[in-house]
């Protein structure tokens, strides 16, 4: 039986080219979430700076509630350990799909079912939010390209959605 | 859509990101054994339904996920205004 088993990637490994618009899999990353009363507990733990304003996004640490930090590494790097007792860190890596959409119409892409005010949404900064039912997070790289993280078992019917948007 | 004002994200976000988590500023009894079923029942079921202004509890639960309190007009569904939760009614 096991040889019947096949790995099923939840989007296409292949890019999505649209007009001033593409969409593409970000590349595998490794994700923990830190949840901490204090920021400086979790500096300590990850001996980098990260951002204390709800919104912020430094040294791919995007802070999503007034105690809870997203942290994005790249694949395989060690979980970070914390001695003190005072953050919780849980490995996420696999919970989520990254899609990059990039190009002049990435903002009007996202919009079509993403409610917030994008026009506002400075490059640099990171929320979560929701694209018509499905919760996202969303990063602003530039202007005119968005880190998207998806729910793995949402990533299919977003890609869908949004490619849709595309060829619109 | 209606913009609401999360007071831990501070800034206007758009309503679908929020959920309504019901009448706000009800304390859980120190004592419920103390209690009468009565008043066990007020506790758990009966809830404030005014016409106008509403204390309410919402939560951002796709977006920083706190809970907060708002002050809701529920004839016109205008926010008076919202704040972080403990802090005194308003």
């Amino acid at each position: 039986m096991s040889e019947a088993l096949v790995r099923s990637d939840p989007i296409p490994a292949g890019p999505f080219l649209g007009r001033d618009a593409s969409l593409k899999a970000a590349p595998r990353l490794a994700r923990y979430v830190l949840r901490a009363r204090a920021s400086a507990a979790v500096e300590k733990v990850l001996g980098a700076q990260i951002p204390t304003a709800i919104g912020g996004f430094a040294n791919g640490v995007a802070c999503l509630g007034p105690d809870e930090w997203l942290m994005f590494a790249s694949d395989g790097r060690e979980s970070p350990v914390d001695e003190s007792g005072s953050v919780s860190v849980t490995e996420v890596s696999d919970r989520s799909v990254g899609i990059i959409l990039e190009g002049a119409r990435a903002a009007e892409i996202l919009a079509t079912g993403c409610p917030l005010d994008l026009d506002h949404f400075a490059v640099g900064r990171a929320t979560r939010t929701i694209y018509e039912t499905v919760e996202i997070v969303i990063v602003r790289e530039a202007m005119d390209r968005f880190h998207i993280e998806v729910w793995r078992s949402f990533a299919p019917w977003l890609w869908t959605a949004l490619t849709t948007a595309a060829t619109e | 859509m209606i913009l609401i004002h999360c007071p831990y994200c501070d800034e206007q976000r758009p309503e679908i990101e929020f959920a309504n988590a019901g009448q706000a500023h009800i304390a859980r009894p120190s004592d419920p054994s103390a209690m009468s079923d009565e008043e066990w029942e007020h506790y758990l079921f009966i809830r404030a339904n005014p016409r106008g202004r509403h204390h309410e509890r919402w939560r951002h639960n796709h977006g920083c996920g706190r809970f907060f309190n708002a002050v809701r007009d529920t004839v016109t569904d205008k926010f008076e205004t919202t704040y972080k939760a403990g802090e005194p009614r308003r």
